[in-house]
């Protein structure tokens, strides 16, 4: 059965490109930590307890990850269809101003999450539709239109969250959503809701879409090659405005979920803190999940987990944050390096050869 | 008659990377002072030796003798050095940059911080233009000029880095007949200034018209070398197409049937918005085969666009099965009889990091048979009829999961060959079916399209291979200029009257 080996090859190289920059990241990582005088086993072995060992930890990072498995999946499915979407951010945005309005607003207990969940959603799309038609109308390149659109939102969502929606009470955040309306918690005390499983489900969908159906065959053929797209006989125009409304989803569905899946506040903070930047590290989610929807779900989990962990780290083994930062940072470089691997793998074939 | 060689290339070979060879041994002289001629079909050579004379390529043999004295010329730099400027098909000049800029551009000498010395620059280009009679507006941005204009321009920018060899590369391509004219004057005055030409072209009244002596190429070696009083289109057609008997017994149409594809009065324009198409009427009847011959860039790319629905009809109507298409897609197309082989495969056929079996329901990925109603796909059955083709065909693939960028250039070929041809189809429209093909390869995609054809099928048939066209045609037409030049059954044509026609000469 060679055509099982090679499927099964084609999944690994991702798989182990990803591994690498992620190793790539943790080595340069640590002789950071050397310069500084910082112990770098001690500082990672903090690091991964604090973010996968122990039923709190695992929580704490898989609430984290909840978002970033979303928003990946926004950058992801753009980068699939031949897009550089960053509107993630701004998507988030109003689909978290949408899960306040609508978690608000008293409706029947057994509707209302679901009610909440595709409000979020339906917002999250509405914003990457401007963008989407004027990509296939005016040729608008996204990059410059969901730029904009995503500082229209911050001061949009600022207003709002201060504004008329501000939680009179406390006016560091706005409202906090009805009961009805909120995710179960499924670990008590941690911040873990089910709003991880609708991510999850969320990301398996979209592998379905991609590559079981005859749409997402377009997509990814719009993606590769949109001259051979239109000769057989797809429209790029459709498939374009197609991923931008699924990556609308995603992003709405990901604000949502810090409104409607974030205890102890059920709200958007005063300075947006909740939601900000989800977006932007989508896009590190993506590349380090090969722009595959299951690989963001593995990415975001690490992701989540060096959040979570790094405050282990600065606690126990006394590393700034900011090391942690930087280690994203170059985790994101080796993985952007396209091939990367590949030079590795020749330079390494031809030494060992000699 | 000043007879002093200028330009010497002896036994000139070039291999290119991917194992293609171009040049086989190619011996070429220019003399000073005169214009010459390069003449061949597309795939020739001429401008793979003329960017060897330049310095743009490397040759893999050979030598270069400029003014008897041998060179090696590694960059355009150096083959400017050695008096050497080349004017390409498509220009090299920046846009919005004024004529006098883009012919100082590169020449501003001095460090990176001296100031331009743009009114020196103009002084000389201003002495250039008077010598010459090159007339070009210096303070214009190019992008404004017409295309004559432009490449007025370039001539000057190698003037002025004082080149005493000029190549142009089919300069008339994109010209009006009288900007042809305008040209031709210029390279009469350039010729009085002492200056020696090189006019590559692959038309026959022009090569006839301008130059002193020709070198006419087929197939990467020289097929001919006379002076141009001694030429005739008669024998430059014959040199450039060859004389080579038409193999093979031509199994012909037996039954006509109904017209398949009518197209009546076609006009199409190209990506420019020029027309390029210019009324353009015939049809196909089931059960034939009609090829278009003639040499590429004169309208056939973008009338078989027009055809399979990729490019918009500016005039005219084109008919499939009695149905007007003008405002159908691709796949209404498909859904009404077509196939469609396309003359890019790797780029318009294919997908190349989509895998085989992806690759093979390009297209089909809307049937029923794979994506059912709701369009979930079954991969079950992709993969089956994957698997069909590539034995059906011979697709040499490791699996129908290796991605279709890892196949050989033949199998890619066969692959899409393999798609096009399964499909149920009426009309099958084949660009350069067996471009690059190995001899079995295209022995067997000839096979196949004469199969179509017995079974009932219309065939249109493109090549820029002659002898494909007519072992192939049951009718054959010449294109030339975006018009048919001439239409009728192979047997009415000999190749020297095709081989005219194909060079634009009209024959009787």
């Amino acid at each position: 059965m060679s055509s099982l080996t090679e499927s099964f090859s084609k999944a690994v190289k991702p798989i182990t490109e990803g591994v690498f920059a992620i190793g790539i990241g943790l080595f340069v990582g640590a002789l950071l930590m050397l310069v500084w005088g910082f112990d770098p086993l001690r500082a990672y072995l903090e690091l991964f307890r604090g973010a996968f060992f122990g039923k709190f930890q695992m929580a704490t990072t898989l609430s984290y990850a909840t978002p970033y498995i979303l928003t990946g999946i926004t950058f992801a499915i753009g980068q699939r269809a031949g897009l550089f979407n960053i509107g993630g951010e701004g998507q988030v945005y109003m689909g978290a101003i949408a899960a306040v309005a609508a978690g608000t607003y008293a409706l029947p207990t057994s509707v209302h999450l679901l009610v909440t969940v595709i409000f979020s959603m339906l917002a999250g799309a509405a914003w990457a539709l401007p963008p989407a038609v004027l990509k296939v109308t005016r040729g608008v390149h996204e990059v410059v239109s969901t730029v904009m659109l995503n500082w229209t939102c911050v001061f949009l969502c600022r207003y709002l969250a201060m504004g008329p929606l501000v939680d009179p009470n406390s006016a560091e955040k706005t409202i906090s959503v009805l009961p009805s309306s909120r995710f179960p918690i499924l670990l008590s005390g941690s911040e873990l809701t089910a709003a991880i499983f609708a991510s999850v489900v969320f990301a398996v969908v979209v592998y379905i879409i991609l590559w079981h159906t005859a749409i997402g065959y377009e997509i990814r053929a719009v993606g590769l090659n949109p001259d051979a797209a239109r000769y057989g006989g797809i429209s790029p125009l459709r498939s374009t405005i197609l991923a931008f409304m699924l990556g609308g989803f995603a992003a709405g569905l990901a604000g949502a979920s810090q409104v409607i899946g974030r205890p102890p506040t059920w709200a958007i903070y005063g300075t947006l803190a909740n939601i900000t930047n989800l977006g932007f590290d989508g896009i590190a989610v993506a590349l380090i999940g090969r722009n595959h929807p299951l690989g963001a779900i593995i990415a975001a989990i690490f992701f989540g987990g060096l959040y979570t962990g790094s405050r282990y780290m600065q606690m126990y083994a006394r590393v700034p944050v900011e090391i942690v930062r930087a280690l994203h940072g170059i985790i994101i470089l080796a993985v952007a390096i396209p091939g990367l691997l590949d030079i590795i793998k020749k330079w390494w074939e031809k030494r060992r050869g000699k | 008659m000043n007879s002093e060689l200028i330009v010497e290339m002896l036994s000139i070979r070039k291999v290119y990377p991917d194992g293609t060879v171009a040049l086989r041994g190619v011996d070429f002289e220019v003399r000073k002072g005169e214009i010459h001629g390069l003449l061949g079909e597309n795939g020739a050579g001429k401008t793979t030796l003329m960017k060897i004379l330049s310095g743009l390529l490397p040759l893999t043999e050979g030598e270069i003798r400029i003014q008897g004295k041998p060179v090696q010329l590694r960059s355009t730099m150096e083959g400017l050095k050695a008096g050497i400027g080349i004017v390409h098909q498509h220009f090299a000049l920046v846009p919005p940059f004024t004529a006098l800029q883009n012919i100082f551009l590169g020449e501003e000498g001095g460090g990176p911080l001296s100031p331009l010395k743009l009114e020196e620059a103009r002084k000389k280009v201003g002495s250039l233009i008077e010598k010459v009679g090159l007339k070009v507006p210096l303070d214009t941005p190019v992008e404004s000029l017409p295309v004559g204009v432009q490449q007025r321009a370039e001539i000057l920018k190698i003037l002025y880095r004082n080149a005493e060899i000029l190549i142009l590369d089919e300069p008339t391509a994109s010209l009006t007949p009288l900007e042809v004219d305008e040209l031709f004057q210029i390279l009469r005055a350039l010729k009085k200034e002492g200056k020696t030409i090189v006019f590559i072209t692959h038309k026959l009244k022009e090569v006839l018209e301008i130059t002193d002596r020709i070198t006419v190429l087929r197939n990467g070696k020289v097929t001919g070398k006379l002076p141009t009083k001694l030429a005739t289109p008669d024998k430059l057609a014959v040199m450039m197409i060859g004389k080579k008997v038409v193999p093979g017994e031509i199994k012909k149409a037996k039954a006509l049937g109904q017209p398949v594809l009518i197209v009546k009065d076609l006009v199409v324009k190209n990506d420019l918005d020029i027309p390029i198409v210019n009324g353009v009427s015939f049809k196909v009847r089931s059960g034939e085969i009609f090829g278009i011959a003639g040499v590429e860039g004169n309208g056939q790319s973008e009338l078989v666009q027009a055809i399979t629905g990729l490019r918009t009809i500016e005039k005219g109507e084109i008919r499939i099965n009695g149905v007007e298409i003008s405002r159908k897609n691709p796949v209404e197309l498909y859904r009404m009889g077509l196939a469609h082989i396309p003359e890019d495969k790797r780029k318009l056929g294919l997908i190349l990091d989509f895998d085989v079996a992806e690759n093979s329901i390009l297209g089909l990925h809307k049937e029923p048979k794979f994506s059912g109603r709701v369009g979930y796909l079954n991969w079950k059955k992709v993969y089956s009829y994957a698997i069909g083709l590539i034995e059906r065909f011979g697709v040499i693939t490791p699996s129908i999961m290796t991605n279709a960028k890892s196949l050989s250039g033949g199998n890619q070929q066969r692959l899409v060959a393999a798609r096009e041809l399964s499909k149920p189809s009426s009309l099958i429209v084949a660009a350069h079916p067996t471009r690059g093909l190995d001899v079995a390869a295209t022995h067997y995609i000839r096979e196949l399209l004469i199969e179509m054809r017995d079974v009932g099928k219309a065939v249109l048939l493109i090549s820029a291979d002659l002898d494909e066209v007519t072992l192939l045609s049951d009718r054959i037409a010449v294109m030339y200029e975006g018009k048919f030049i001439g239409l009728g059954r192979p047997s009415e044509f000999n190749r020297r009257d095709l081989g005219l026609m194909m060079g634009g000469v009209k024959a009787v």
